[in-house]
């Protein structure tokens, strides 16, 4: 571990590429995340948000770039990461919280937060069970504690994988999308959890397409075009004086 | 004699016998059961080159007849006596019931091992990387993801193989092992009432009915995740 500068970044992004195939679909992106930063990632389908985010805890390895977490450095040439930690170490700082919430269906709410504490972490099952308890009081899905995923609405599953992802106590959270697989009504409740995560200081990195989050709640804001960081500053510059077309007509599309 | 009668004087046999079979299709299917899982994971996930030998075995198993399998291995180890020797593998390969134990081991690891794929391929992806994005290890992923899910996804099949293995085994009494059929034979050639052999068909019935029933309870039990609410609480 390199010595930390407490005000520098935890988690740094140093020009990452990715191609599939010959398609390049990230041309050297940057990005520094600063404890209490939430980061919104816009920009249109196709533009490499999300495999941006999967590349930052390795759930697609860049082609190239290099990440810092926690002064712990992940290189990456030709596609080939060479890491000072195991993978898992890395991952367990940074939370995550998917389109789709991927709860764990054969296990209840309960069950779901506590996986990552007892086979991750080594908590024992019960210190394990009272911050899994604290978490899921934290999303308001008490009641529902011994309700298995499958039986529960979209907005809910959600809230459990975001309470999931905050029971690891990570350094930051990654979202990618996590309201577009709702139903516009469920949206609301999704939001309203994750807007009090970033007023309690937490560090988010959000991909999303909901322009008043990342216009009232985040801290920046990233434009990604084609692959590349076409613009980003706090969200007031960024949305009353758009520098690029393309930002121009993405404000105006949604 | 009627068939009461045959019962009440030859029924310490047939309990032999039944024993016999429950303990070769026991062994059999607990023994593949621990082999096909890795195997399968090596068809799923693994290089081409680890696959291949694979492909051969399943293949092989799949398209010869259990019969003849057997066959080869029992009355083939007799040829190879010698060399069997002189590895000290001979007293393995002497016992007909090892031959018969190695034969369905070798066949129901093939058709598990197929049924396990299909399993761990069914694994919904989502689930993995969130496995994977909280910083489980592969270890953990295999038994706390995707293992759980694939044995849910391939229990009705497996339980389809294991009836199969236990009537396959049938096949044993050819090479002198006297399971049900070969005590029913043994019984048939002494009193010539075909009776033995409704009786016979009688107990594999009922050990393919008890099973049946203990392994849909199992199965409920599995999927209480995504049974309606209501009669999920009444199976647990």
């Amino acid at each position: 571990m390199i010595p930390m500068d407490p005000s520098g970044p935890i988690l740094s992004a140093i020009d990452i590429r990715k191609s599939f195939g010959d398609v390049e679909v990230l041309k050297g992106i940057s990005l520094d995340a600063k404890k209490h930063d939430v980061i919104s990632i816009l920009g249109a389908s196709g533009s490499g948000k999300s495999t941006f985010l999967r590349c930052l805890n390795f759930l697609e390895t860049p082609t190239s770039g290099k990440v810092i977490i926690h002064g712990d450095e992940i290189n990456v040439q030709n596609g080939q990461p060479k890491m000072s930690v195991p993978i898992e170490d890395i991952r367990k700082r940074l939370g995550m919280v998917f389109q789709q919430f991927n709860l764990w269906t054969h296990r209840t709410v309960l069950e779901n937060v506590m996986e990552g504490l007892i086979h991750v972490r080594k908590k024992s099952r019960g210190e394990a069970r009272s911050i899994a308890e604290n978490y899921i009081e934290r999303v308001g899905l008490s009641q529902r504690v011994d309700a298995y995923p499958g039986h529960l609405s979209g907005g809910q599953q959600q809230r459990v994988a975001i309470a999931r992802a905050l029971a690891m106590e990570p350094d930051a959270i990654l979202f990618d999308e996590p309201t577009s697989a709702l139903d516009p009504e469920l949206v609301g409740e999704v939001l309203k959890v994750m807007q009090s995560l970033a007023e309690e200081g937490r560090t988010m990195i959000v991909v999303t397409h909901e322009m008043a989050f990342a216009r009232e709640v985040s801290s920046e804001v990233v434009f990604l075009h084609q692959g590349k960081v076409l613009e980003k500053g706090t969200p007031d510059e960024m949305f009353a004086t758009p520098k690029s077309e393309e930002f121009k007509r993405f404000i105006a599309s949604m | 004699m009627n068939p009461i009668e045959i019962m009440v004087s030859y029924w310490p046999r047939m309990l032999d016998g039944t024993l016999m079979t429950l303990k070769l299709t026991i062994l059999g299917a607990l023994i593949a059961g621990a082999i096909s899982p890795w195997l399968a994971l090596v068809r799923s996930h693994g290089s081409l080159i680890a696959q291949t030998p694979i492909r051969i075995y399943v293949s092989f198993v799949r398209g010869t007849p259990i019969l003849a399998q057997l066959f080869l291995v029992f009355y083939g180890s007799g040829q190879f006596r010698p060399e069997l020797m002189e590895l000290g593998l001979w007293n393995f390969f002497r016992d007909p019931f090892n031959c018969a134990i190695l034969v369905f081991v070798l066949n129901s690891t093939a058709y598990q091992t197929e049924i396990m794929r299909g399993g761990i391929q069914g694994v919904n992806l989502g689930e993995i990387e969130a496995a994977k994005a909280i910083g489980m290890t592969r270890m953990t992923i295999l038994r706390r993801v995707i293992f759980p899910h694939a044995y849910r996804i391939a229990w009705p099949a497996l339980s389809n193989e294991i009836i199969l293995l236990m009537k396959a085994s049938a096949l044993a009494s050819v090479v002198t092992v006297f399971d049900i059929m070969g005590r029913t034979r043994q019984i048939f050639s002494k009193t010539f009432d075909f009776s033995i052999y409704l009786w016979a068909a009688l107990i594999y019935l009922a050990i393919t009915s008890l099973f049946v029933f203990g392994w849909h309870r199992i199965e409920r039990r599995l999927n209480r995740h995504i049974l309606p609410r209501n009669n999920a609480n009444a199976v647990s």
